[in-house]
């Protein structure tokens, strides 16, 4: 950032002293445009010296996908989507046949279950039922009278969503894959942690009668963000930051003008 | 078996299968008018059960019955209707106006009949059937339309008002119109042409046909100028209707709990439910709705992605959604697996989900 060409120094009007017309000793004052002294970079010295760095919403260190983080000014903007209580979209990877005490497959083995009897059915059964008490806690949550016109201009702007603090809350799962023993859910969430999915892995394998783990916890859309818009390992430099930054500037723009107006 | 089609009537359900086995349909529910056709009592074999409480085979007269499919059937109030691929039309139940097809006995007892009256003569081959409270609709091949029945409200859509006991073509703004889709739950009628035009006929008390007429019985067909696009589908309710455009969208018009909150009680032009109602976002923008359904007074839509969305008024929770409330938008019905069809009744609906693949 501190190599590239700075703004040009400010111009500030001056009336010089220049030998007057006349010759011998008389000064005339000259109006002249000269740079500010105190903008030359060996004045100045480097104009960035340190970065303000803000993270959004956590991802813990087993975890992979989406990250926000925002720069300088951009820590206002994080605090303003952290209001918007956006959803975030996750794919889990589940294991049947074993649980551990940390519920992913890289912990202390507690018990270990057959899993023949499970089927895509019994699967989607469960995540139904999920569903439906999670839709309930999220009308309970979001406060509003279902019988009123203000719901319904609400739930057109797709607005219905707990505006507070709320325990998690899962709006919408359905099943990717299913190979015994493995199977991936895409998660809809709020005001999650990425524990919570883990223990949601679990809880699935107690209800098939069997036990599961999970395999991989991976965001791939944190609020108006997904993983088009996230840059890899290999893109971390000046320019791909400076591009996505630019590229995503509208949507966040948009998004937050429609949720807080 | 894979049930193909289901459909729910005042109080009694039907299920058929397409299939090639003897029993092609079960019913279930209230039989007093033998609407489910005859169910041999276990107690005493010559009475018949006037309420049957789980899915019972109901019999059909079928010459070939190893051979003949059920493609499609139908609910009333107190009759119903089966459609067969090369058999005709099967009509059962309460023949009081002629809604079965057949001729008024005086004095009939229909509890506990045998009689399952059969319809051959169309002027082509009947492709869809559809039952009113206590009339009931043909829609055939040719584009053709036939109805018989109850007909004070113009239901009939024959011109006059009386009973009409044979299944009558239908003229009006229909006459040379290829109709593709028939519909009527209450005393109003819908018809959707191949061309995206909606034609009504019958009740008009709850602005059903008001933007045609002031008139609140329209007993001959009339074409509704709606400026909203090409029509798609149309289905009628007991004081509501609904129709879906090409384009996907639902627009609502009539009286009662329409979908756009408590404030919209009634309305005689259709006004558009929001797509975001339906899911629809800049993250999901290819939902579309796929088709539209009515009760007596709840609305279904089923999306592309095999979503169920209901609305109107909860009678005992038809609507699935969890609570007793009514519910005055299009809310998401929480399926273990994806709605491929949905029936409504007056108080009870039923729909037939697929695991997904």
């Amino acid at each position: 950032l501190n190599a590239a060409p700075g703004r040009a120094p400010r111009q500030r009007v001056r009336f010089l002293p220049a030998p007057g017309p006349g010759g011998g000793g008389a000064v005339e004052l000259v109006a002249a445009r000269v740079p500010v002294l105190a903008d030359h970079p060996l004045v100045r010295g480097p104009l960035f010296r340190k970065l303000k760095i803000g993270a959004g919403h956590r991802l813990d260190v087993k975890a992979s996908g989406v990250f926000v983080l925002g720069i300088g000014h951009g820590n206002k903007l994080l605090t303003d989507l952290y209001n918007c209580h956006l959803t975030k979209v996750y794919t889990v990877g589940g294991l049947f046949g074993k649980a551990t005490d940390d519920f992913s497959d890289t912990g202390n083995l507690v018990e270990k279950t057959t899993f023949d009897h499970i089927t895509r059915e019994k699967l989607e059964r469960i995540l139904a039922v999920i569903q439906g008490t999670n839709q309930k806690a999220l009308l309970m949550y979001s406060n509003i009278d279902m019988k009123t016109q203000e719901a319904y201009e609400l739930a057109v702007k797709g607005l219905i969503r707990p505006m507070g603090k709320s325990p998690p809350i899962i709006t919408a799962v359905r099943c990717l894959q299913f190979a015994l023993p493995e199977f991936q859910l895409e998660i809809h969430c709020l005001h999650e942690t990425q524990q919570y999915l883990r223990k949601m892995v679990h809880e699935i394998g107690l209800e098939l009668k069997s036990s599961a783990v999970c395999t991989q916890v991976r965001r791939i859309r944190d609020g108006v963000f997904t993983v088009d818009d996230a840059l890899p390992r290999t893109q971390w430099n000046l320019q791909s930051i400076q591009q996505a930054i630019q590229n995503c500037q509208l949507k966040v723009e948009t998004e937050l003008e429609k949720t807080l107006g | 078996s894979k049930i193909s089609s289901a459909a729910c009537g005042y109080g009694f359900t039907l299920l058929a299968s397409n299939t090639r086995d003897i029993t092609k349909v079960w019913g279930m529910g209230l039989n007093k008018d033998s609407q489910l056709g005859f169910q041999r009592s276990r107690r005493d074999q010559t009475k018949g059960y006037e309420y049957v409480l789980e899915p019972s085979p109901i019999p059909l007269p079928l010459e070939k019955p190893q051979q003949t499919r059920v493609l499609q059937v139908s609910c009333g109030r107190a009759h119903s209707l089966v459609l067969t691929d090369s058999e005709g039309v099967f009509s059962m139940g309460n023949n009081s106006y002629g809604q079965c097809g057949r001729k008024v006995v005086e004095d009939e007892i229909y509890s506990g009949s045998h009689l399952i009256h059969q319809l051959k003569e169309f002027d082509s081959r009947v492709v869809q059937v559809v039952c009113g409270q206590d009339h009931s609709l043909f829609r055939t091949k040719k584009g053709t339309v036939y109805a018989c029945g109850w007909g004070a409200d113009g239901q009939t859509g024959l011109g006059h008002y009386n009973i009409t006991s044979v299944p009558t073509k239908l003229h009006g703004d229909i006459a040379g119109v290829n109709i593709i889709q028939v519909s009527s739950y209450g005393d109003c009628c819908l018809a959707v042409s191949d061309e995206g035009d909606v034609f009504g006929w019958g009740n008009s008390e709850y602005l059903q046909l008001a933007c045609v007429t002031e008139t609140t019985q329209v007993n001959v067909p009339r074409h509704l100028p709606f400026k909203i696009g090409k029509i798609k589908e149309a289905a009628c309710g007991g004081t509501g209707n609904v129709v879906l455009t090409e384009e996907g969208n639902v627009f609502v018009w009539g009286y009662g709990i329409l979908g756009k909150g408590p404030n919209l009680i009634e309305t005689a032009v259709p006004e558009m439910i929001p797509p975001s109602l339906f899911g629809w976002s800049d993250f999901s923008p290819d939902i579309r709705v796929a088709h539209v359904r009515c009760g007596l007074s709840q609305f279904a839509a089923l999306t592309n992605r095999g979503e169920l969305f209901v609305w109107g008024k909860n009678l005992r929770g038809c609507l699935g959604t969890g609570r007793m409330e009514d519910q005055y938008f299009p809310w998401r019905v929480t399926v273990p697996g994806e709605v491929v069809d949905v029936a409504c009744g007056v108080d009870h609906m039923v729909s037939m989900v697929r695991s997904f693949t």
